[in-house]
């Protein structure tokens, strides 16, 4: 109990700290970052789990954020459904895209695997841009219900309410990752990336594994996704794009593949950066490449052993 | 005067592994030298060495006075140092004369293509029948014999083998020892790794016993009258 | 009839397309096991740079096609130097260079945007006019277009059986080992092969130039059909990726006519799915 108690000693004091954030932090635009900041976080440590701890080549994560948003989004705008029941609802129909996506790569190998679960990107994006009629196309839904409780309605108070349910997403998220890293599911997961062939040998079925890591990782996923709808009032096709997705993966490469707080870190510290970069004038666009090239140093820096002993800029107490 | 070909104290393996401690030995002009010894004690991580394929950590390789110990693989094929691998996996897809063209690579054995060609299909007239066949589809002597004609198209002037008996008949053996003689008869000196005692004696003029990555032996078949006590040296060594 | 035709030979241009395209790739991953994408990008760079030298600085369709094709190449030769060769060896480099790659091909996008800009443009026809094929109409450039595909894949396919740096590409590809110690210098085969590839890319992004519009994310979609073809076709051989090439530019065709096309890039992808969960190495297996 002890030592799981020093684990949990930089987490907590980080979590103490972002509660309070909001009353340094009163503008609009610092909370909105922060906001942004969680979401991703969110995206990134869930990623984490198929694609650091699990080892799956699971490049269509991002499509399960985008299905979380657009099912929201339609639920809330076109159906009437309470915006909070939409955003739960965008993590069910996340890890519903991830059951039929896993079905198929769950015997794949290797760079099919890549193919398969990009490709299960672009596909999505394709139904959202030919099903204009319901998903708006290319130019996206506006205007999407805000949430409210009661008779607090939470575009006041300059996103003071939403910060603190993004904050509780990325806490829910977080210990549901924790959670399952640290199950008897989780271990064999690991045993799985690690020695694919003995872990078969053990009786561990593969496929099924893979299966159950990628829905796993779709669930708080997609429930972003809703609640990014939710919050921003919008859903567009960018969010199946690759500047979406490059940020993501950087985030977890850079955090360090194979941890959960890593990505998280690495997902604030990327969204100032990235966010002040845009305010200088001519890097809107150029902070991507910026992005990108820090994903290749990262990747150049640390010798070998990507998913493994990666050289996290996190302490070693938060490896998980 | 500098020797043909040398090694000193030559360490090297696979990352954190050490195969190689401090590995010495030599060849002078006109020598041919065996190499034997326990499986898995770093004959063949020596011959990847000397071929540039692993970088040796210490020590130094030089061959016809030049220091190739950092050289890459292209410049020692180059300079005529040429291996015969072990495992003769090499270009399943491809057929055998394809792949007998395609070795005479280097610069200084690409003028000596035509006719090398014809002295590999007169030395091994297998390869001659089968010369458009995938390599995939040959036997495993035929496949061994298509590893020492790439390397003869390499116009060696020092060619290494790697157990280029292995896992083969008595009979393919007899032939490939044959074979191997003649090359050796026609002036190219060998240094060659075999676990068949017999067979190195016949064809070396000295052998050399690796252990543990080492050299713990050096046996100077001139001077070593009874080959029954180097038997006896190799397997009572063996059994440690 | 005359619809199933036009079809026909409307799938012919799209085949001969991907088969342009999905050649390149298929080099860069017989030869070196990586796959590639910034493939697309790559394109779409050939595309730009053609236009700025054939209608930008006034130099000719053709002179600009072979600049395009050649900066192609130089890129290609980068990439593989700095995002690709650091990883030789590397237990994960599949995963790593598709990262590099991806981060590669970000990176010509956003730079391709800021130094050409958002705005459509169009690079001239090789030759202006229509034909018509068995009573189909297509314009002369795409009839150009489906004559030079299979020359230039045969070409290829010579290249790589007949000379001696093709057979070094196909030597390295199949065992690195063997072929550095038959005198190949292995780094520079792999140069070769991702310049080639890509000289093949920037060609591909010049021709298309013309009938399509050149946009920095003009190569994103070129690169996922490229995908579709080579998990069909496996990404072993020329000869089944090329064949795969055609096969998915009529169905595509097809599908445009079936079911019209909207729905089309979807039915593709759930057609790719459904292949892969019965042949996991493509329609015509080959090579992992």
């Amino acid at each position: 109990m002890n030592l799981a108690a020093k684990h949990l000693l930089l987490p907590l004091a980080a979590l103490a700290i972002l509660a309070v954030v909001p009353y340094f932090a009163i503008e609009s635009f610092t909370r909105h970052l922060f906001i942004i900041a969680f979401i991703y976080a969110i995206i990134a440590s869930n990623w984490n789990l198929s694609l650091g701890h699990c080892g799956v080549f699971n490049f269509g994560h991002l499509t399960f954020f985008g299905v979380g948003v657009y099912a929201a989004a339609i639920l809330a705008k076109t159906y009437g459904v309470n915006p909070w029941l939409a955003i739960i609802s965008g993590g069910a129909a996340a890890a519903a895209s991830a059951f039929l996506i896993a079905a198929p790569v769950a015997r794949l190998k290797g760079i099919y695997v890549v193919l398969v679960t990009f490709a299960f990107g672009q596909l999505a994006m394709q139904l959202v841009l030919s099903q204009s009629g319901i998903t708006g196309g290319a130019q996206g839904m506006v205007r999407v219900p805000y949430l409210r409780l009661g008779d607090y309605s939470f575009i006041r108070d300059y996103k003071l309410g939403y910060y603190y349910v993004a904050l509780g997403l990325l806490v829910l998220s977080t210990i549901f990752l924790v959670a399952v890293i640290n199950s008897p599911f989780g271990k064999s997961l690991k045993a799985v990336r690690d020695a694919e062939d003995y872990a078969a040998s053990r009786g561990i079925s593969v496929s099924r594994q893979r299966i159950m890591v990628l829905v796993l990782s779709a669930i708080f996923t997609g429930v972003a996704g809703g609640f990014y709808a939710i919050y921003l009032r919008v859903a567009s096709p960018e969010v199946f794009g690759f500047g979406t997705l490059s940020l993501a993966l950087s985030m977890v490469l850079i955090g360090g593949a194979g941890t959960t707080y890593g990505p998280i870190a690495a997902a604030l510290a990327l969204t100032f950066a990235t966010e002040s970069l845009a305010g200088i004038r001519g890097f809107e666009e150029a902070r991507f490449i910026v992005i990108a090239v820090a994903m290749i140093l990262v990747l150049r820096l640390a010798p070998g052993g990507l998913l493994r002993l990666f050289e996290p800029l996190v302490p070693k107490s938060l490896r998980q | 005067m500098s020797r043909f070909f040398e090694i000193s104290g030559v360490s090297a393996g696979y990352g954190p592994i050490t195969v190689l401690r401090g590995v010495s030995l030599h060849l002078e002009a006109g020598e041919c030298i065996g190499l034997f010894g326990p499986n898995g004690h770093g004959k063949t991580t020596l011959l990847k060495t000397i071929s540039g394929l692993i970088r040796s950590t210490s020590g130094e390789i030089a061959f016809d006075g030049n220091d190739i110990t950092h050289a890459r693989p292209p410049e020692i094929v180059n300079s005529g140092l040429v291996q015969s691998p072990q495992g003769n996996v090499l270009f399943g897809d491809m057929r055998v004369q394809e792949i007998l063209e395609l070795s005479a690579f280097s610069k200084r054995a690409r003028p000596e293509r035509a006719a090398n060609l014809a002295s590999v299909f007169e030395l091994f007239p297998r390869l001659d029948e089968r010369r458009n066949q995938k390599a995939k589809t040959l036997s495993g002597g035929e496949r061994q014999m298509l590893s020492i004609g790439c390397a003869l198209m390499c116009a060696p002037r020092l060619l290494m083998l790697d157990e280029p008996t292995l896992g083969l008949s008595p009979k393919l053996k007899q032939e490939l020892a044959a074979a191997i003689g003649k090359i050796a008869e026609g002036g190219v000196p060998l240094i060659l790794v075999e676990q068949d005692i017999e067979f190195l004696m016949a064809l070396t003029d000295r052998l050399y016993l690796i252990e543990h990555g080492e050299v713990v032996r050096e046996i100077d078949r001139a001077n070593s009258p009874d080959h029954d006590e180097v038997m006896k040296l190799y397997f009572g060594e063996a059994m440690h | 009839m005359e619809t199933l035709i036009a079809t026909l030979v409307s799938g012919l241009v799209l085949g001969s397309l991907y088969a342009l395209m999905a050649s390149g790739l298929s080099v860069v991953w017989t030869t070196l096991g990586v796959f590639n994408f910034a493939h697309g990008a790559l394109m779409m760079i050939g595309a730009f740079v053609a236009w700025t030298v054939s209608e930008a600085l006034g130099l000719g369709l053709l002179t600009g096609i072979a600049a395009g094709t050649a900066s192609a190449a130089i890129i290609g030769v980068v990439i593989e130097r700095l995002l690709v060769r650091p990883f030789y060896g590397n237990r994960n480099m599949l995963l790593i260079t598709v990262m590099t790659t991806l981060a590669a091909m970000i990176i010509m996008e956003k730079s391709a945007l800021i130094i050409w800009g958002a705005r459509l443009k169009q690079l001239p026809r090789l030759i202006e006019g229509e034909v018509s094929i068995l009573g189909a109409t297509i314009s002369a450039h795409e009839a150009v277009m489906i004559m030079l595909a299979p020359l230039l894949l045969l070409a290829l396919w010579q290249f790589t059986v007949r000379s001696t740096a093709g057979r070094s590409l196909r030597a390295v590809g199949q065992n690195q080992e063997s072929a550095a110690l038959i005198g190949i210098d292995v780094p520079v085969a792999f140069a070769l092969a991702f310049g080639l590839s890509a000289a093949l890319a920037g060609l591909t992004g010049s021709l298309l130039g013309s009938i399509r519009f050149i946009t920095p994310v003009m190569g994103a979609e070129p690169l996922v059909k490229a995908m579709i073809v080579v998990i069909f076709g496996g990404l072993g051989s020329l000869g089944a990726t090329a064949g795969a090439a055609y096969l998915i530019g009529f169905i595509e065709a097809l599908l445009i006519l079936w079911v019209g096309l909207y729905w089309t890039p979807f039915m593709l992808f759930l057609l790719m799915i459904v292949v892969l969960v019965f042949r996991p190495n493509g329609i015509f297996g080959g090579k992992e």
